[in-house]
């Protein structure tokens, strides 16, 4: 039954697609948006009741549905019964379409009456949403039945419900992995929504490429819905990180797996573009360009998907391995074939570029983000391909891994922070010496007081001192900064800082991100070149000194719990001394029926300076082997994260709400004037973004 | 902030030199320290730990599905830094583990990209880009523009009044 109406629930969506894109092109000319209300609102509601019908499947273990059957079991705790819905492939797609139309249904609500480059956009997200829901309507359908049971497990199934089902008694289980932190229930639905969210901003661009309307409106909106997006992918990136942290048990949060670097590519060229728009917007440079960022965005989150999805690279992460790859790799060529051509066919209407004045310039500097990002880019992307691209040239099997990657990174985020010091600082078009040196003296002696004090506190690791210094820089200059405008208003304090970051919540957003990088640079740069990893045995009753701490071996545990078998050890953190008990910890083993390895789970104790992380590496009877990490500032790398997304969501609040017109110049007059308003004629195009 | 400039003060003036000769004499002052606290801290030779951690973070572990003998928290990782810890003491270096390694497992298993024929492409391609971009910007510069110093078009000494704190 719910195998039935989730099929068809699957056909609906995939017709109301086919009508979005037909109506799109029928109105093309008139940009009606009203002619688009009923199939946007049956898409809507048949991908949420997919999503809801396959949560009750998986619910009411319903296992006659492969998909329920190869994914969940009966002692599956409820909250991972309903993570499980993204467990594997075809459940994710469930959930990709789910957000795909959610973002459909939002852009169609934010068009205007006549609207020809809206309407044009949600005819390519239409076509889009095709894809994916024929996807899901032929070879990845989630509720293909099962019609054979071999040995309690589904050996065969059928797309179609159309075979006499039958049903094994229990399910497997999703992935240990998957079924042993809370963050999994959250993490993967954040990165979906960024994910899929950077559909939008290419509709937008492809739209705008084929109606030749290549001014201000495609990028104004094309910008909201790339921050909109971008907000969660970091959010999600960095509850991945904190995953991984908490979950894998080696001690770490970021190990560029193809996974992670899938997600972080078309971030990074989801950021250059956040920061080229806003040089479109205030200087008319980069329109070529910015439209070659968004469809880069896109077209990476598609080779993301086919890295990770079809199982061509061997990962952690890639828990679903089946035969969709060679249709990813055909709609990603369509798509980067499409748009380029697109583009080169529409370069003359891309007007040709004003020029720098400076390279010293707001528009300077972040240009030089720009380019940092963009090498940033491809050097994650050929790391991730090289593998492949070897292997199917010469037939060598080749790793990339952690020591080109870091080696890669270090200097080109050391340098990106740099510049965000610079960049918060300088004006539009000329930044003279006179203005940067009085702008950035005071922050320039604060970095290098702080670097000072991290030597004096006695750290010698050279990329700590750097990272530490110039994450003081960016701090500083951009506190002062915004003491100095908030100084120059004739109100008080705290009504001249809601003035002053409410008329340019772009900028301030963009600012307070910036601040949140910085304090993920400290942590980032601490947490790799001041941890302690060591491995220590400790007997029963007795102590072991790592680092600053000492630990107490104190007994061990056991109980059964529905899902899973565990075990682990009590151990107490001391001071040095051994005589103060800050913490205890217990780091588990946790052993789920079905599979052979158990999955260790670390415990972790964070202080107000250091994390002590404990995972188990083996052990007696009478001892225990335990892999001890120490982390200096580890929390800083969330909190950072936290104040990223913060600075988005910052940046988004001061943006218009209301709806964009449909004629967009009146929307472009309104954001230019936006900007400077109230802000005092000292102040006037020296700060604000 | 002590070295806010002061509005009422258009033109640099005693005030902005002291602050400038302020902000020099401390970073000078700072940097030093950090100069001299680098020079005189004795780089201690790396320890065993170490030494394994960065060995075992290049080396891929088999079975693992991708994760680094570093990184897997699997018995046979840990049994592979074990032989690691034991090779270091008997006195192997870096570079003979890690071709003991690749002739077991074969190159693949080998994360650190340093030899082998192809890996310079993985480095020619990112510092290519960074070369044409660089060539890009460059290009994009108004013609006649040298610097930040040189633009004196009427708009822009316009914004550098209005700059002027």
């Amino acid at each position: 039954m719910i195998a039935t109406l989730g099929s068809l629930s699957i056909l609906a969506a995939l017709g109301s697609a086919m009508w979005i894109v037909g109506a799109a092109l029928r109105h093309r000319t008139t940009g009606d948006a009203a002619s688009l209300r009923t199939p946007v609102a049956m898409l809507g509601v048949s991908a949420f009741t997919a999503f809801v019908l396959l949560e009750t499947a998986i619910l009411t273990h319903d296992f006659s549905i492969a998909y329920v059957a190869d994914n969940t079991a009966l002692s599956t705790p409820t909250l991972f019964l309903f993570a499980a819905a993204w467990a594997a492939l075809e459940g994710s797609i469930v959930l990709w379409g789910l957000m795909l139309a959610l973002f459909t249904v939002l852009v169609w609500r934010r068009l205007g009456d006549r609207d020809p480059l809206g309407v044009a956009a949600l005819g390519v997200m239409g076509a889009v949403t095709i894809f994916w829901f024929g996807l899901m309507a032929t070879v990845g359908n989630p509720f293909a039945v099962c019609t054979e049971v071999v040995g309690g497990v589904c050996q065969a199934a059928s797309a179609w419900p159309l075979a006499d089902a039958v049903a094994p008694v229990d399910g497997l289980g999703p992935n240990p992995l998957l079924q042993n932190h809370i963050l999994m229930a959250v993490h993967p639905p954040m990165l979906y929504i960024g994910y899929v969210g950077l559909t939008v901003p290419f509709a937008f661009a492809i739209a705008a490429l084929m109606r030749r309307d290549v001014g201000r409106s495609w990028l104004d909106r094309s910008h909201r819905w790339t921050l909109v997006a971008w907000m969660f992918l970091t959010f999600g990136i960095v509850l991945g990180g904190w995953w991984s942290y908490e979950v894998l048990g080696w001690g770490g949060y970021w190990a560029w797996d193809p996974v992670e670097n899938a997600a972080f590519l078309p971030w990074l060229t989801a950021t250059a573009f956040l920061h080229s728009a806003v040089v479109q917007r205030r200087r008319g440079m980069l329109q070529a360009w910015n439209f070659l960022l968004v469809i880069a965005t896109f077209s990476l989150t598609i080779l993301g998907t086919f890295l990770t999805r079809s199982g061509v690279i061997a990962s952690v992460h890639a828990f679903t391995q089946s035969s969709i790859g060679p249709i990813l790799l055909t709609f990603l060529g369509i798509v980067v074939v499409g748009s380029l051509g697109l583009f080169a066919w529409r370069a003359r209407d891309v007007s040709q570029a004003p020029r720098l004045d400076a390279l010293s310039s707001r528009e300077g500097y972040i240009l030089a983000n720009n380019l940092l990002l963009t090498v940033f880019t491809f050097a994650v992307l050929f790391g991730t391909m090289y593998p492949l691209i070897v292997e199917s040239f010469s037939g060598d099997e080749v790793a990339v891994g952690r020591p080109f990657y870091d080696r890669a990174a270090v200097p080109l985020s050391l340098l990106l922070v740099l510049f965000m010091g610079f960049g918060a600082v300088a004006p539009w078009r000329v930044a003279t010496r006179e203005v940067m040196w009085r702008r950035l003296r005071f922050p320039m002696a604060a970095g290098s007081v702080a670097a000072a004090i991290v030597v004096l506190l006695g750290v010698s690791s050279l990329g700590v001192i750097i990272a530490i210094g110039l994450a003081a820089f960016v701090i500083v200059a951009i506190v002062e900064r915004l003491v100095t405008v908030v100084r120059a208003r004739p109100e008080g304090v705290i009504a001249a800082m809601r003035t002053v970051v409410g008329n340019d919540a772009g900028y301030w957003g963009g600012q307070l991100a910036h601040v949140g990088v910085a304090l993920m640079a400290i942590s980032l740069a601490t947490t790799s070149g001041l941890a302690i990893r060591e491995s220590v045995t400790i007997d029963q009753g007795q102590t072991a000194v790592v680092g600053s701490y000492c630990l107490r071996y104190v007994e061990p545990f056991a109980f059964s719990e529905p899902n899973r078998e565990v075990s682990g050890v009590t151990v107490e953190v001391l001071d040095r001394s051994c005589s103060d008990v800050l913490k205890e910890l217990g780091p588990r083993i946790n052993a789920y029926p079905g599979t052979s390895q158990p999955i260790g789970t670390p415990s972790v104790w964070t202080g107000l300076i250091d994390d002590v992380y404990l995972g188990i590496a083996g052990g007696n009877a009478t001892s225990v082997q335990l892999n001890v990490f120490i982390f200096p500032l580890q929390w800083l790398l969330w909190v950072g994260g936290l104040v990223v997304v913060a600075g988005a969501a910052l940046a988004l609040l001061g943006k218009p709400s209301r709806r964009t017109r449909a004629s967009d110049g009146r929307a472009s007059v309104a954001h230019a004037g936006r900007t400077d308003v109230d802000v005092p004629s000292t102040e006037l195009r020296g700060t604000d973004g | 902030m002590a070295e806010r400039p002061n509005p009422q003060k258009g033109s640099p003036g005693t005030g902005e030199r002291t602050r400038s000769i302020v902000a020099i004499t401390v970073s000078v002052a700072a940097l030093l320290v950090v100069v001299i606290g680098l020079v005189s801290t004795p780089s201690a030779p790396a320890t065993l730990d170490q030494r394994v951690d960065s060995l075992a973070a290049s080396i891929k572990c088999p079975f693992c599905n991708g994760e680094s003998l570093a990184e897997s928290a699997s018995g046979v990782a840990a049994d592979y830094r074990a032989l690691i810890a034991e090779r270091i003491e008997s006195g192997a270096t870096d570079e003979e583990i890690r071709s003991e390694f690749a002739a077991n497992f074969g190159e693949a298993f080998i994360l650190d990209s340093s030899g082998g024929p192809w890996s310079i492409a993985l480095w020619v391609l990112p510092i290519a880009v960074l070369i044409a971009g660089v060539v890009t910007i460059l290009s994009l510069r108004r013609s006649g523009a040298t610097s930040g110093q040189d633009e004196r078009s009427p708009t822009t000494i316009a914004e550098q009044e209005v700059g002027r704190t």
